[in-house]
């Protein structure tokens, strides 16, 4: 049985964080996940909150009508407009009088928001959806032991009280995951720590030196790769690493790729398939061709 | 339709102030009534050791009603909306809350916006994205785009000015 969900591309994996997407389209099909594209999306507006959080709130209201025009379930693989769309539907529904008023506004372009709707992420949908096991099954190379460390992202952790993806302080998703696809999942003290991407627009040295501080504790511990699930994240660890490194005055060299990436690897997929070859931290350190 | 328009930098947004005040009274009215400064919001805070940001004392400072203090505080652009604050505080107070409604204060009163906020609300006015499509550099100094590797075309608002009229309605609107 196909499980069917309208894909929400969001700003940053469309525009620029192409392996994401491409790993994310070649490996779900695989799982019985079946991907719509639905025209006329837009910003989820998390990132204009700090500007003005009725905006952030008319977007994400807004994205969720055209959903629900197409009576269609969200997959939303970005952790930022997964927590913007969730947040959305409580407000909505908590307030009334909230809902009555971006009604009045998405009028405008002849939508309406009426319902909740179900809103996965990237490691709910992996983990929740298709499941441990039926991944397992389809596991052709196994990750061979891979000593790799996982980074959640902010935004898919909390705030609980409106349901996330997995558990707000001892997340273990992903690392359930990993050790499905064959690999060794390594805890470390600053798992929870922050990627720093929201300081980007108006404080991007800042932002800088926490990815880089992040980077430098996991390379000291001699853990082989990182893994996250977020564009934002990754635009960080893996596009920015080496002006990460500047900032904390160290030379990073620390191979981070997507989950998808990862599990298209296990799923037998060709590398070139998955956009690794678009990572530009060293991810040929983790030897993914050799796996078996 | 502009960024004056949305935000407050040509003539004041009284409407969209006494909202946003409203929504700081409501807050500074639950803090009062439960905070009780034991600074774990602090001691958890992402900004905290890198930028000095303090949560509990931000608190504090809008229970004793320091309000335009605290918007025109350049502070309040620290927080990294990690949501730690809300999701460990034993009170159930939110912290990030009052900081997006202060920040949210300080750009209806006419304040800069910081940084590339203005670009990027500029961007979702004109295309409905925080950027357009982006020509990336592979690991070997390749260049690519979207449509070369295969990926189907950008899902974005069909008809501008009507995504613009629905946005406008945000600027518009009375309170």
């Amino acid at each position: 049985m196909k499980k069917k969900y309208a894909l929400f591309p969001g700003c940053l994996m469309p525009t620029e964080q192409y392996a994401y997407e491409l790993s994310i389209r070649e490996t779900l099909p695989i799982l019985d996940i079946e991907l719509v594209d639905v025209e006329g999306f837009s910003c989820c507006g998390e990132p204009m909150k700090s500007v003005n959080q009725l905006l952030t709130l008319y977007l994400s209201a807004r994205n969720l009508a055209i959903a629900e025009k197409h009576h269609l379930d969200l997959f939303v693989p970005c952790a930022m407009c997964h927590l913007a769309l969730t947040e959305c539907q409580h407000i909505l529904t908590e307030n009334p009088a909230m809902k009555d008023r971006i009604n009045g506004m998405l009028s405008a372009e002849g939508l309406q928001y009426t319902e909740k709707r179900h809103l996965v992420h990237t490691v709910d949908l992996l983990h929740d959806e298709i499941g441990i096991q039926k991944i397992k099954d389809h596991v052709k190379k196994p990750l061979n032991g891979l000593k790799i460390a996982a980074h959640y992202g902010c935004h898919i952790l909390r705030p609980s009280e409106i349901g996330r993806p997995d558990d707000s302080e001892n997340p273990q998703k992903i690392e359930a995951l990993l050790k499905a696809l064959g690999a060794e999942p390594m805890n470390y003290p600053q798992k929870l720590d922050c990627c720093g991407a929201p300081l980007l627009a108006n404080l991007p040295e800042s932002a800088l030196t926490k990815t880089g501080q992040k980077l430098q504790a996991i390379q000291e511990q001699g853990i082989q790769g990182l893994v996250d699930v977020c564009p934002w994240c990754h635009k960080m660890f893996d596009s920015r690493q080496a002006k990460a490194g500047e900032t904390v005055a160290a030379k990073l060299d620390v191979p981070v790729v997507y989950l998808t990436q990862l599990l298209g690897v296990a799923l037998g997929i060709p590398e070139e398939k998955l956009g690794l070859d678009l990572n530009l931290s060293p991810v040929e350190k983790l030897q993914l061709g050799a796996a078996k | 339709m502009s960024i004056i328009d949305l935000t407050s930098m040509g003539e004041p947004q009284s409407d969209q102030r006494k909202e946003l005040n409203d929504r700081l009274t409501k807050l500074r009215d639950e803090i009062s009534d439960y905070c009780f400064q034991c600074a774990k919001c602090t001691s958890g805070c992402e900004a905290h050791k890198l930028l000095e940001l303090e949560p509990h004392k931000i608190v504090a400072l809008l229970k004793r009603g320091l309000l335009n203090e605290l918007v025109n505080a350049d502070v309040i652009w620290t927080c990294m909306t990690c949501q730690k604050c809300r999701e460990r505080c034993p009170q159930r107070v939110a912290p990030i809350e009052i900081l997006f409604a202060l920040k949210n204060m300080a750009v209806a009163s006419g304040k800069q916006i910081p940084g590339k906020y203005t670009a990027m609300l500029q961007s979702i006015l004109s295309m409905g994205l925080i950027q357009d499509i982006q020509q990336i550099t592979t690991r070997t100094n390749k260049t690519a785009k979207r449509e070369e590797l295969g990926l189907p075309p950008i899902s974005k608002p069909a008809d501008v000015a009507k995504f613009q009229a629905g946005i406008m309605k945000i600027a518009m609107e009375k309170v």
